[in-house]
């Protein structure tokens, strides 16, 4: 069926963001193949409603929300309960490093897999993961994670806070795990 | 600002956050205290570090038949 120019130039427009949807959706579901029926479903449906679309506003956002509404619908059922994160308690990982004498304390980053760093990010409960997905990955700022997700913005940054202690302590486990650092007061193990 | 101010406005200073009046008072403490310079440049580097990570490119096999599909 020949589509129109209009529908045809949104869907080109929209296109230009596949990356975007495509990284949110493999990490929100952890799986290339339910992240291209997530990413597909997503892009029909925004043609689909085109026509609630404003022209000029941010259609990166547009999108990654149509998508990630349908990833709790489709993947994780309607209901947006999650892990809480309440409990994860104060952890700085530039703070840990330093008190362990890991100096200097960039250099442990640069020792960390991406691998590894990708797995800290998945295993974060989606609805923390989805606001780092924003802002940290994606470049969103708070004002349109918050419009993407639909929370206000103080949700945005709490939820940001929490992850990010959460993220930082995987690294850490990992970090020590690995032998980049030895817990408790060790110098740095040089790879 | 002290040292705690600067921590606690850290996170919103890389997420480029701040007003202005923040970002001068916070540049102006960083310039005078190696710590949280250090600091400040230990989550500047984790937060590129989560980006790089996390990027990939979608297969394009996958973009040829999206295209095909919605064009």
């Amino acid at each position: 069926m020949a589509e129109s120019p209009a529908r045809t130039a949104f869907a080109e427009e929209a296109l230009t963001h596949l990356d975007t949807l495509y990284r949110g959706a493999l990490r929100l579901t952890r799986d290339p193949d339910q992240a291209q029926d997530l990413v597909q479903e997503a892009y029909l449906r925004a043609l689909r409603y085109q026509h609630s679309y404003q022209q000029g506003t941010n259609m990166k956002a547009w999108l990654f929300a149509i998508m990630r509404n349908l990833f709790w619908d489709r993947f994780r059922g309607s209901r947006k309960e999650d892990v809480s994160l309440d409990d994860v308690g104060e952890f700085v990982l530039y703070d840990k490093l330093k008190d362990e004498g890991a100096r200097p304390e960039a250099d442990v980053l640069d020792k960390l897999a991406a691998s590894e760093v990708v797995k800290a990010v998945e295993k974060l409960p989606p609805l923390h993961r989805e606001v780092v997905l924003l802002v940290d990955v994606e470049g969103f700022s708070y004002k349109d994670a918050a419009q993407t997700l639909g929370v206000p913005i103080g949700t945005v940054m709490s939820r940001l806070h929490r992850a990010r202690q959460q993220l930082q302590r995987s690294l850490y486990d990992y970090a020590v795990e690995s032998g980049i650092v030895r817990a408790n007061g060790g110098q740095q193990v040089q790879q | 600002m002290n040292c705690k101010d600067c921590s606690e406005k850290l996170d919103r200073f890389v997420d480029r956050e701040l007003n202005s009046t923040e970002v001068l008072e916070l540049q102006l403490h960083l310039e005078s205290c190696p710590d949280c310079q250090d600091h400040y440049e230990f989550e500047a580097h984790l937060k590129r570090l989560v980006k790089h990570s996390c990027e990939c490119d979608t297969p394009p096999a996958f973009r040829d038949k999206l295209r095909q599909l919605l064009t």
